[in-house]
């Protein structure tokens, strides 16, 4: 018997082609570079990876980065949701200005926050000393630990939106019984937020930390800009050490293999949160 | 619809791919250096009739490009601009196509040994970069300060002058990689410690190496905090701005520093040579190299303009903008000895220039060794630490490059 | 009271959103002692045209808009018209067992794979068939970066319109094509909107690829231009900031004029 091909394949096929073009040849392509070098085949990237601690910094510091931007803006992203969503007027204007940050190209945003936070001429620091603090150890990217916190700043400043705009539109796609009923039933502001707003954004909520985490593993424009993984490695994240062991250092192997883990790590993770998600 | 739009990418396609006859593409640094070779190149494309195409791109982003290209051997540049430490890396795997015609006589003998491969020569110096010593001639007489001929007198100028005045006494650059390395080799050659030893083995742990990190984390005590994340230009900008009074820089500066419309302390830096320690002072020689790429389609010439570009004349033109010329000739000319009051200071420095250890894998040796350096700077390891680390990572390199 | 509170805190979030870019302006009209100058000068300073003039003048920036410009647009319109039948078909046919949902993760997956993991076949790939330093190879990353997202977006609001009026005209005879083209498309063109503007910025500002897969000017775009004016020796604040403040101009004018489908088509969609 034979089996028809299910009818809606026809208006798929295009883009599965493009797509498996650009990706799993290339992922094929990408085990076999991490299995060769110079000498033909060969295991020895995975096992150097295993012993890299270098390696093994940037991956945790980038879970470190990704985890802390993405609460931050999760929070910061709602409540100004939820802001806003209550205001009586100049929703749209507030929406616009809000919005702006996450249309610059990260490139642009980087380099902007680098002049602010320049010790010495930047506009950070300047306004702190007319405040007057004494900024003469305020290094923001240059300190160990403020080097951290300040690109996750850049972070929060500039995708904070994007969560902001996912969790409005998720506001505004609440039907109006429920808020209604529970006004009725005298519940007050927290309570209706507790019980009815939030369990009925959940699928928003999870969709947007989902589409924000998976940008946030793969950090690098901005890090690139700000401060190179520096100072020493204390921002060094896995794309950035990806990048430059593949195109400083000329090692392909090297860079395929940490690429290849780095992939199934955050697969396996993409998963986790998909199963939460309970796609459809 | 979607027809319209394949039609218009073929098209795009074809008309995006330069690579007719009559042109030239270079690849340049983005900075003073890059500047010079466009402007020669605009101006020899239009005696030749010939387009130039020009890439510009900061430093480590030229490198990866001409590196990627030279490997690929894609064959998308004609000229390349390196800078001399690239040389062993680029040159490997016949990259680069060897001279036609050996170099002439009059060019310095320093630049000439970085252009050298087992006796071949791939490369023409352009720009002859030894590092100066900057500082505020005007502070040092107002404190009555001896010159900075040697690294302990510079440490006390600078916490002289930083207690008297409202600005710090130093400025350097321990940004990891480039920056950092750059910054401490003179400091390093000075104390009598160098990245390798006679056997070719990384001495990075060495008792004269810790001195001379521990020298330079007394150094960093009178300079600006967060210089363990600074570059070039925010050396630049405090020396600029007056905020600082000392630093190691390279003559690419020397003209901003007298410019009132980016200087607010024109005329008063002085630019001296290296400070000596328990050996005199060696400045770092970083000369900038013109070659061309063995894919390269247009070779011929490639090679008619680098050599029209590295001839006294244009190096002469070079020099107005701000580059240190590579030829005796050029150095000694009166016209420029009377504009540039340290080219007689820069001669000799450049003669006695010293350059980076020579090795293939020396991008991925600065990038350990940087990262160590900045890592000690901000604090977060030991000095001795540091360099324990940056030994071991170094050796582990060349061991994986056997 | 609590109305002032509200209003201050929102005053404050539009301050903190806007300020940097503020920043970004004024730096691109100042010269350079006025940029570093300490105290920060923020509006007292003599404005000056001279970096403007200076990234069209010598810095091929016009070159650097006009690829962004097609790169952007070419690869949204591709994206867009490979997707919306992609999610149409996901969304309105049946499909056996759990294929359905099997091929939307699978298509998302793609959008989580970091840009790095490909970049080095992809260079190779592209050089096999002559598209490297092109901007059709350029337009050709960017379809595999935003194709993910236009299924994914599409899907969920082809799901939420009423069959019905589809049913309809199949019964009447109607193509699915035709139903495609003539009912569903109007219907979605908030929700497309939207997606295409997402898709816009998103290779508008694109970098990694951009910067990897291009040698010479002819196939550079805005941010590779961009960041090649952060130089080893002297940023050039001037000339990077004024080419930033064109580079954001289209995307704000864009995305201000779509803003009203933002909003709605993204509540209308996807959010499940």
């Amino acid at each position: 018997m034979t089996r028809r091909l299910p009818p809606g394949l026809v208006w798929v096929a295009p883009a599965l082609l493009v797509l498996a073009a650009l990706s799993i040849y290339p992922l094929l392509y990408l085990i076999k570079v991490s299995l060769s070098d110079a000498r033909g085949f060969t295991f020895e990237h995975y096992t150097r990876l295993f012993q890299d601690r270098l390696f093994t910094v940037a991956a945790g510091q980038t879970l470190f980065y990704a985890l802390a931007a993405l609460t931050l803006e999760f929070f910061l992203g709602l409540a100004l949701a939820l802001l806003v969503d209550s205001l009586a007027h100049g929703r749209a204007l507030v929406r616009v200005s809000l919005l702006a940050p996450m249309l610059l190209p990260p490139v642009v945003a980087a380099v902007i926050w680098r002049l602010i936070y320049n010790p010495e001429f930047g506009v950070l620091n300047g306004m702190l000393r007319q405040l007057g603090f004494h900024t003469a150890n305020l290094t923001w990217t240059s300190g160990r630990t403020s080097a951290m916190l300040s690109v996750i700043l850049v972070d929060v400043w500039q995708w904070t939106p994007f969560l902001f705009l996912l969790l409005t539109a998720g506001l505004q796609s609440i039907p109006s019984e429920p808020l209604e009923a529970a006004r009725v039933d005298g519940a007050g502001y927290w309570r209706t937020l507790r019980d009815v707003v939030l369990p009925l954004l959940k699928p928003t909520i999870l969709l947007a930390l989902l589409l924000r985490a998976m940008d946030l593993l793969r950090i690098f424009d901005q890090i690139f800009i700000l401060t190179q993984g520096g100072p020493g490695s204390a921002t060094e994240t896995a794309s950035l050490y990806i990048y430059r062991t593949a195109f400083r250092f000329s090692n392909f192997g090297y860079a395929a293999a940490m690429s290849f883990v780095g992939l199934v790590i955050t697969t396996l993770a993409a998963r986790g949160l998909m199963r939460l998600m309970k796609i459809s | 619809m979607r027809f319209v739009l394949s039609a218009a990418l073929v098209l795009l396609a074809g008309c995006s791919r330069s690579g007719s006859n009559n042109t030239l593409t270079i690849a340049v640094n983005a900075g003073v250096e890059g500047s010079a070779l466009k402007a020669a190149a605009r101006e020899w494309g239009e005696i030749h009739n010939t387009r130039i195409e020009v890439v510009e791109l900061p430093y480590a982003n030229l490198f990866e490009k001409e590196s990627l290209d030279l490997q690929s051997r894609t064959g998308a540049y004609d000229v390349i601009m390196m800078d001399d430490p690239w040389f062993p890396k680029l040159v490997a795997e016949n990259g680069l196509t060897p001279l036609p015609r050996p170099p002439d006589t009059d060019f310095l003998a320093s630049t000439l040994a970085v252009c050298r491969n087992a006796g071949t020569f791939y490369a023409l110096p352009y720009v002859g970069n030894s590092q100066l010593f900057f500082y505020r001639k005007d502070l040092f007489e107002k404190y009555k300060l001896g010159p900075p001929d040697r690294w302990q007198d510079v440490l006390k100028a600078a916490q002289t002058i930083g207690t008297g005045e409202k600005m710090y006494g130093y400025v350097m650059r321990a940004a990891p990689g480039n920056s950092a390395v750059t910054d401490f080799m003179p400091l390093l050659w000075a104390f009598g410690g160098d990245i390798f030893d006679a056997q070719g083995k990384p001495s990075l742990a060495s008792p004269e190496v810790i001195d001379a990190l521990r020298f330079m984390l007394e150094l960093g005590k009178v300079s600006p905090p967060g210089y363990a994340g600074f570059n070039a230009d925010e050396v630049s900008a405090h020396l600029l701005e007056g905020t600082a009074a000392m630093s190691i820089n390279w003559p690419a500066w020397i003209a901003a520093m007298d410019d009132p419309s980016k200087s607010k302390v024109p005329g008063k830096i002085e630019f001296a040579q290296m400070p000596s320690a328990r050996l005199p002072g060696v400045a770092e020689l970083g000369s900038w190299l013109l070659a061309v790429p063995s894919a390269s389609p247009h070779r011929d010439a490639a090679f008619d303009f680098i050599y029209w570009a590295t001839d006294a004349p244009q190096l002469t033109h070079a020099a107005l903008r701000g580059n240190p010329p590579t030829r005796r000739s050029v150095f000694l000319s009166p016209g420029l000895v009377k504009k540039f009051r340290a080219f007689p200071a820069q001669l000799a420095a450049l003669e006695g220039a010293r350059p980076r250890p020579r090795t293939a894998q020396w991008n991925e040796i600065e990038n350990a060794f940087g990262v160590a350096l900045s890592q000690a700077n901000s604090g977060a390891i030991s000095a001795e630490g540091a360099m324990q680390q940056a030994n071991r990572e170094i050796a582990a390199i060349l061991e994986r490059s056997k | 009271m609590k109305t002032i509170l509200k209003y201050s805190a929102a005053l404050l979030a539009m301050a903190f959103a806007l300020a940097p870019i503020y920043w970004l302006i004024t730096i691109s009209l100042k010269t350079e002692i006025d940029q570093f100058a300490s105290p920060p000068v923020w509006f007292t300073f003599t404005p000056t045209l001279r970096h403007y003039a200076g990234i069209f003048a010598h810095d091929a920036f016009g070159h650097y808009f006009l690829n962004s410009l097609i790169v952007s647009t070419c690869s949204t319109l591709i994206a867009l018209a490979l997707g919306l039948p992609a999610a149409y078909g996901l969304a309105r046919f049946r499909w056996p067992g759990d294929w359905s949902r099997g091929i939307s993760f699978w298509i998302l997956s793609n959008r989580m794979l970091p840009p790095i993991v490909t970049i080095i076949p992809m260079f190779l790939m592209l050089r096999e068939i002559h598209l490297l330093n092109s901007l059709a190879g350029l337009i050709l990353v960017d379809v595999g970066l935003n194709l993910p997202f236009v299924v994914w977006m599409m899907r969920g609001f082809v799901e939420d319109l009423p069959r019905e009026i589809e049913e309809a005209a199949l019964l009447d005879g109607e193509s699915r094509l035709g139903v495609l083209l003539l009912i569903v498309l109007p219907l979605v063109r908030p929700g497309l909107a939207a997606t295409a503007v997402f898709c816009l910025i998103v290779a508008w500002n694109e970098f990694l690829f951009a910067l990897i897969l291009s040698q010479t000017q002819s196939a550079m775009t805005l941010p590779v231009g961009i960041a090649s004016h952060v130089t080893q020796y002297e940023i050039q604040w001037g000339a990077m900031s004024a080419a930033g403040v064109v580079a954001i101009l289209p995307v704000l004018i864009f995305a201000s004029a779509a803003q009203r489908y933002f909003v709605r088509g993204l509540s209308l969609g996807a959010i499940k």
